[in-house]
Formats: structure tokens, sequence, C-alpha cells
């Protein structure tokens, strides 16, 4: 998983060359909460229709340890189901790689 | 999306375009490839993607940028057409009318330039969003009130360009003077602001002579760059009444009762009135209630009814301001309402300030039928009058259950005009279904034609056909509009075709999807 977010965060161009994947991570969810949030998280049309789809457990990203970088680009750029797609206008290459590494990062384990 | 080039344009002289663009404007935000291209189709179309295919798009990052980018356009006959943020949804989202068109998309200016607490209003560039400046001014603790669209996601420019509007009104009726770019690329500042430092631009509508807001607004005559818009203060108070009509006939009474508070500013905004289907569409899917395909039976409206605790006809009448001042108002309205009706219907007090802020979440009602969807909208404006209102409302809903679809409508009262929303829900990958939702629409044009009501906005694939219903003197308007058209933009490469109005350069286009 760490060499995932190196490469991610060195195929950034917006990307310092220092930057940690903490601090891709921290960006990634900067970008997540402008860009995505709005639909998924907490209560969002996103969330509302994952679940529909998915079932409640799948429903919010930041959740899921079953997403994949190539899936999530994919999903952004040429939509899903009622989802709009996303420009690179409004969320560039660099946000997106960001974005990934951040939904992409390890969950802490969940209580039994 | 594989590229579709502008019409006349060769593929060589397409990339010598391009490339004199990323010159400008950075390679970084010329978008060109496949994928770039899908992400500016429009997600909800009714029709076929290529109907409404970009070539690509560009991202320029100021006023000088774009000023360099017409210049090009203009050198190389490239049509361009400006969006805001590109969230038009059941219009044509971020798609272009004529394929081969590269979008203009200005969503990197995106400064909110100033929001003044004292004279309400705000300075705004076209990138900004309902969520951007909602956060602006929580943040900023200014006690500012938005109309909020029910998708947010958007422009706050881009749709008071659209005339989009919600409850507390339409939006572009807020605009209070502008900064545009001709096509020629000369930058004009609108009303008291044609003044260099003039105090008054947000200020005062009209400066002096013709005033060109409204020129610009729905048109394709210009590219907004700065846009001044009036904000309401914050109210103290509001009052709900929370209208629930069991009858589908009580739209006529009910809209007889309101005009004349309106007219009287007894209410403001626009006075809301939507059918029982909308509460179901959002949070729940058309396979709970039916499965046949044609329109949801008679049978299954009570039960929608029942569950979401809705009338037929539902409204949450809000009055706002002073506190002692909406209770004296509430006793109007109530006794307005008994004039009609024993009815009593639900008080809710609360602060002036309770909105919940913009939203996405009625987008869900385009997952109604499962799977992709989509919606479109058919929104005449007539008379604001009881029978006309009634006999508009059953004229259509036979229309949608003629061509089995779930019929969804609602009516915006604003004291003289009434617009008549009706949201068409569809699966988008159900050719069968969308061929009987083109034949729905005409249906609705063509009716709203015979009783002199036209539309106020349409779809990108509308808009040849909406224009030519405004028929007077043989389309005089039309010829009208156009010859602007080919004076302030004689290579017609600003927005080919917005709302049927066609340069000269592609008037072979009309009516060609």
């Amino acid at each position: 998983m760490a060499g995932v977010l190196a490469l991610l965060a060195c195929a950034a161009p917006g990307a310092q060359a220092a930057e940690s994947p903490a601090q891709v991570q921290a960006r990634g969810l900067a970008a997540f909460v402008h860009r995505c949030g709005m639909c998924h998280r907490e209560g969002g049309t996103g969330t509302y229709i994952l679940a529909r789809r998915l079932g409640a457990e799948q429903s919010l990203l930041e959740k899921r340890t079953d997403l994949q970088p190539l899936y999530v680009r994919t999903v952004v750029r040429w939509g899903l189901q009622n989802m709009p797609r996303l420009s690179r206008v409004e969320v560039p290459d660099a946000d997106l790689d960001a974005i990934i590494s951040y939904l992409l990062a390890p969950k802490p384990a969940a209580k039994p | 999306m594989k590229l579709i080039l502008p019409p006349g344009v060769s593929q060589a002289r397409f990339d010598q375009a391009m490339a004199a663009f990323a010159r400008v404007i950075g390679q970084e935000w010329v978008l060109a490839t496949d994928e770039d291209r899908e992400t500016y189709l429009d997600m909800y179309s009714p029709g076929r993607d290529e109907s409404h295919a970009a070539a690509g798009a560009l991202a320029p990052a100021n006023v000088a940028q774009i000023q360099a980018v017409l210049k090009i356009a203009n050198e190389f006959h490239i049509p361009l057409w400006p969006i805001s943020r590109g969230k038009n949804f059941g219009y044509g989202g971020a798609a272009p009318r004529m394929s081969g068109t590269v979008m203009l998309d200005l969503g990197r200016l995106n400064q909110i330039l100033e929001v003044n607490e004292k004279q309400g209003y705000c300075i705004l560039e076209p990138g900004v969003g309902f969520f951007d400046l909602w956060d602006h001014l929580k943040q900023n603790k200014i006690p500012l009130q938005m109309g909020i669209p029910g998708n947010g996601w958007g422009s706050v420019v881009g749709n008071a360009l659209e005339r989009g509007f919600s409850p507390a009104g339409d939006h572009s009726s807020n605009i209070c003077g502008m900064e545009i770019l001709l096509p020629t690329g000369e930058l004009v500042r609108t009303g008291m602001g044609a003044m260099a430092d003039g105090k008054a631009w947000p200020l005062f509508k009209h400066g002096f002579g013709p005033s060109w807001d409204q020129m610009v607004v729905q048109g394709n005559y210009a590219i907004v760059t700065k846009l001044c818009l009036w904000m309401k203060q914050e109210d103290e108070a509001a009052i709900t009444l929370d209208i629930k009509l069991d009858k589908p006939e009580e739209l006529k009474w009910y809209t007889e009762a309101m005009t004349p508070l309106r007219l009287r500013g007894v209410l403001d905004g626009l006075v809301r009135i939507t059918s029982y289907q909308a509460t179901a569409t959002v949070p729940t899917l058309r396979s709970e209630w039916y499965q046949g395909k044609d329109s949801i039976p008679d049978s299954v409206i009570p039960l929608m009814m029942k569950r979401f605790n809705v009338g037929w006809w539902n409204g949450a009448l809000r009055l706002s301001g002073y506190s002692d001042v909406c209770e004296v108002q509430l006793k109007r309205v109530q006794a307005q309402i008994a004039r009609y009706t024993k009815q009593e219907f639900a008080v809710i007090r609360g602060p002036g300030n309770a909105s919940p802020g913009p939203s996405t979440y009625p987008l869900q009602m385009t997952n109604w039928y499962g799977g992709r969807g989509g919606h479109i909208g058919y929104s005449p404006v007539m008379p604001a009058d009881g029978k006309l209102v009634q006999e508009q409302f059953e004229r259509t809903r036979r229309r949608y259950q003629e061509f089995g679809l779930d019929y969804s409508g609602t009516f915006y009262n604003d004291g003289r005009s009434v617009t008549n929303v009706n949201l068409i829900l569809y699966g988008k990958d159900d050719a069968e279904q969308k061929d009987r939702v083109r034949k729905l629409f005409q249906a609705l044009i063509k009716d709203a034609r015979e009783q002199g009501y036209g539309e106020y906005r349409t779809h990108l694939s509308y808009m040849d056909d909406v224009a030519a219903t405004y028929d007077f003197n043989h389309h005089a308007l039309l010829r009208l509009n156009e010859k602007v058209k080919d004076a302030v933009d004689p290579n017609g490469i600003l927005a080919p075709g917005r709302n049927g109005i066609w340069p000269k350069a592609y008037r072979d286009q009309r009516g060609k999807l």
C-alpha cells in the first residue's frame, strides 16, 4: 500500500516531490470533502443510492475497503448509474490521485 | 467519446487551433482526450449522446486568457460553448447544443469577489457554486440569504443566467450588473458598472440607456466573467404552513386563494405546490409501487400519500421577516384559506435563518426506474388563474398517461404568472421508454402553444422547437435575436444554437440533432 501511495504522490503533477503519504492523504481528504462530500458523506445522495444498491455498510466511500484506484478513477470520469461525470476542471488529476490515496488508505480495524 | 469536429473545420485546422489554445492557457487546461469529451456529455440525455458532443474543453484561468482564447477561436472558426460549472442537469448538463463545439469551462474563475452585508449583494465569478457561497456566508457569519435551486451543486452565476428559480423567486431578477466579454474579445461592464469605478454597479440595475443584463441572460451574445447579484437580508422569523390538499381538483381554489396574497405582497417569492409523486421519487424506487409499463395507476396514489403523510398536492407556504409582521400576515393567509376550505393546516414557527443550505438530495429522483436514469422538464408559463391552472394540470396529466409515464407536476405562482414545471423521469437505457418521453415532450410543446403558453427554459434538444413557438409576426423575435447575434458575433463562435439563436455561420444546423 505504501508503494502505491508513493507512486500516486509522484504521479501527481501538482504535488510536491517531498510530500509524505500522510500529506497526500490530507490533501485527498480536503479534495474529497470539497468535491465529493456533498453526495458521498452521511446523508448525501450518493450515499443513499449506494445503500439502495449495495447495502448500508457499503454506502459510505470513506469506510469502504474494496475500492481500487482504476475503479474510482473510472467512476469519476465516466459516471456510474446516476452519478454525473466529473471533468478535469472540477477534479484535476492531481486532486483525483490524492482522493484515491485518501480513500485507499488503511482503515482502522473495525471493532468486533 | 470520439472526436466530432466542428462543422466545416478540418482535422488539421482543429489541431492547429488546439495547439494555439494550449499556448495561451497551458496544455494542462486543454482537455481533449476521449475521456475528457466523455465528461462533458449530458449524463441524463433523453436522446443520443452524439447529438450534443463536445470536441473538447478549454479551461482558462482569467479574463485575459479568455480574450486570448476568443481571438484564436475567431481566427480558426472554432465554436465555443461557455459553462460556469456544467451542472445544468435536465437541460443538457455540461454539453453544447451543436456537436463539435468546444466547451469553454469557466470553473477556474471561482472567486467570491465581494459580499456586502449592508446593501445585500455579492459579486461572483462563474465558477462559484452554491456550496461555496453557502460556506463563505457561514464561515464569515454573514447574515444574508441565498435562493437555492433543487440541485445545489451548480454555479450561482450559471443558474441566474439560465433564469433558474426557487421558492425565493426568479434568480435572474436579482442580477444587477455584469462584466461581460463580447465574442470579439471586448470587455464591457453593464449598468452603472459602465462607468469606470461606477459606485452603484451592484446597486442600481439599469444604468443609462438600454439595459444589457437581460440580453445576456439565456442568450449567446457574451460571456459573463463577473456577476452582481442581490441577496436578501436574513430574516428574524419564519412561519411555515404545511399545505396538504387531498384532492387533485383543489389546485384550482389554492391558486385562486394565493394569487391576491402574492400580488399584495403578503407572500413573496414563488408560491409552490407540487404533486404527491415528488415525495416518492427521491426515497423509493418505482418498482416498490408498480411494475407495469404504463403510468402508475390511481390506486397507488393513496398508498404513497399514506406512507409519506402527504396530500395529492403539497407545498410549504412560507412567511418570513419580522416576527410580529409574520404573525399578522399569517392571520391574513389563514383568513384567505378559510374562504375556500374548512381544512386547517399545521403552522410551524421557527427562526428566519433555518435554511438547510444547498443539497444534491433531489438528484436521487433519477434513480426512480433503477439503473441509469435521466430527467427532463417541460415548463410552460401561463396566467395565475385557478381555472386555467386546473385545466393545464388535467390536460398535462392525460398526456403523461397517454404515453405511459408517471405524472409529476409543480406550479410556481408569482401572482401574475404561473410556471408549471412538469418533471419527466426515465431509464437512460430504455430506448423504447425514451422514445415515449420524446413524444410526450413534443405533445406538451404543442398543447401549450395551442393555449398561448410558452416555455421559460428548455433542454438543448428542444431549443429550436421551443424557440419556434414564439411565433408572433412570423417569428420576428427570432429574426431580431439573430440580427443582433450576427452583429456582435460575426464569426458565430459563441454558443451557436443556444435557445434557438443560430449565427449566420451555422444557421443550417437549426433543427439538426
